[in-house]
């Protein structure tokens, strides 16, 4: 999953898909995840930072992360270059 | 190091579209407590979902009802609409209140005379009275509001029968600016049927013609309609004096006062939008004091609301099942309460709130817990982010949920009432296995597969 090539995204959490047209408002948690994700780090290790910050339990952040790629590839701000995940 | 607070991480798109131009609000409504309860301890004791009906409120509103009809007409009668909420609970505060019971069916009349309401004092409506029904209601003495024909001959066969007197009068439908007008219930008005009724009536020796009565809809804004059914009404009246010399004791202005629900479809709150009691108090009784009624012979205003009075003294107290994201990428979430319990839910916007401060607000739907695909609370709500295990509670829910709830796939919850003291008592208790194997017979029980 790589964040797609038209996308921006500015420091106060402002998201623009070039591509799309379209644009959003990110928290500063999702902000947070969009840019290590965007960094190309994997779940276990943005997982790990997560825990390590917030008050958090490792299966709400497991839902919540997959829930956020789910909405992100949803508004085309990803692609997965192996549409099956294979890696 | 302190660990910081935790936020789901969420997304939303921005909209360049024409704004509301009544925007929305700022705050999210919280509801912590019902009169002083914690919502968290009703379930901890009581379990989810809940319904829970305050009787402070029940009072209150009663209260207020009956100032904005007693400060602008002279005789007020209240009668409470038993279909609304029937639980002996609910009908006892309002009987306690001084409301008569009006009722639809035999087994409500029944009801209302266990719940000791003198038999005088029911008003028996609907289109629905067996032979059995009517016997009932003659012995007892009730104010008969007869629907049809049918019934109407029903009733003198059955009063010769018995050689008593049936206290009577005609449920009358109109054209009063409403429509569709409800014309499936009583005789018409402008056609004249109601008039041939009366004149049937009055000529039936076992009949006693008391009032006229009327319903013309339900959940009527326009408070305007019932003035020009008050002053149809009035005009009855008045003709039944002159042709018979004969006064009537009521005029009976039915129900159908809207409560601060928002209908769906609708583009403004109903709190905002929905009469007072003034309003539809103003109306009933500006039309009737100028009529051409003698202010000595005015009749008795009975008034049967029902919805208006107990909506909102009735939550649903329920708790979140899971958060699932559709396929269109729209939140969505389950709670454990369905339409099996909101039957109001099909046309109301009910309102649904979390019991504590919460953020991300997120346009989601709010489905129930049963495997239908049916079971929508709310289609489309701006509601914030929960996590399973969240108490929500579901507000103005008072009338019709309790009596018209379903027992389907799941088993239906405990009624709670918080009286005016604060103290909880369960009214109706949850269903449970026995209380469907105390009703069915089975003779396959002891079939054996040979």
């Amino acid at each position: 999953m790589k964040i797609t090539d038209e996308v921006r995204i500015s420091d106060n959490g402002f998201v623009f898909n070039s591509k799309t047209g379209d644009s959003f408002n990110v928290n500063p948690t999702g902000l947070e995840l969009t840019k290590l994700i965007a960094q190309g780090q994997d779940f276990d290790t943005i997982k790990n930072m997560f825990l390590e910050k917030y008050e958090l339990d490792d299966l709400t952040f497991e839902k919540d992360f997959y829930e956020f790629c789910a909405l992100i590839k949803f508004h085309q701000i990803t692609t997965t270059e192996d549409p099956l995940d294979f890696k | 190091m302190e660990k910081l607070k935790y936020d789901k991480p969420t997304i939303s798109k921005i909209n360049a579209g024409m704004p509301s131009k009544f925007g929305l609000p700022v705050k999210q409504k919280v509801i912590a407590d019902i009169d002083g309860i914690k919502v968290s301890s009703l379930i901890e004791e009581y379990g989810s979902p809940l319904f829970v009906i305050s009787e402070k409120t029940m009072r209150e509103v009663h209260a207020e009802a009956k100032r904005a009809f007693e400060t602008r007409y002279p005789k007020v009668q209240f009668a409470w609409s038993y279909k609304t909420n029937y639980l002996d609970a609910v009908c006892s505060i309002y009987h306690d209140e001084g409301s008569w019971a009006e009722v639809v069916s035999g087994f409500e009349f029944e009801k209302a005379l266990s719940n000791g309401v003198h038999g005088s004092q029911i008003l028996f409506n609907g289109p629905d009275k067996s032979k059995a029904d009517l016997t009932l209601a003659i012995e007892n003495n009730a104010c008969i509001h007869v629907d049809h024909f049918d019934e109407l001959y029903l009733l003198i066969e059955t009063s010769r029968e018995l050689k008593m007197k049936a206290r009577v009068a005609i449920r009358v439908n109109m054209d009063a600016g409403i429509y569709p007008i409800w014309d499936r219930f009583g005789f018409n008005y402008e056609n004249g049927d109601a008039w041939n009724a009366i004149n049937r009536i009055m000529l039936a020796e076992s009949l006693e013609m008391i009032g006229l009565h009327t319903h013309i809809g339900t959940y009527i804004m326009v408070q305007s309609a019932y003035a020009i059914a008050a002053a149809k009404l009035a005009n009855l009246y008045m003709a039944i004096h002159r042709k018979f010399d004969h006064w009537l004791k009521y005029i009976d202005m039915g129900g159908g006062f809207a409560s601060k629900n928002t209908l769906k479809g609708a583009y403004m709150p109903g709190n905002e939008t929905c009469p007072s009691f003034d309003e539809y108090a103003e109306a009933i009784s500006n039309a009737l004091i100028s009529s051409e009624i003698p202010h000595e012979n005015l009749p008795v205003l009975f008034l049967e609301t029902g919805r208006a009075l107990i909506d909102d003294a009735g939550y649903l107290l329920t708790t979140v099942i899971a958060n699932k994201r559709l396929n269109s990428g729209r939140r969505s979430m389950v709670i454990d309460a369905g339409v099996n319990l909101l039957f109001t839910s099909f046309w109301y916007n009910l309102g649904v709130y979390p019991t504590r401060e919460l953020g991300n607000a997120e346009e989601s739907t709010i489905y129930g817990p049963l495997c239908m695909n049916i079971d929508v609370v709310r289609d489309a709500i701006v509601f914030p982010q929960v996590k399973t295990g969240e108490q929500l509670v579901i507000e103005r829910v008072g009338a019709y949920n309790i009596t018209q709830s379903m027992q389907f796939i799941t088993y239906r919850p405990n009624v709670v009432l918080i009286d005016n003291d604060g103290k909880t008592h369960i009214i109706r208790k949850k269903e449970g296995l026995e209380t469907f194997k105390n009703s069915e017979l089975n003779p396959k029980r002891n079939y054996q597969k040979p």
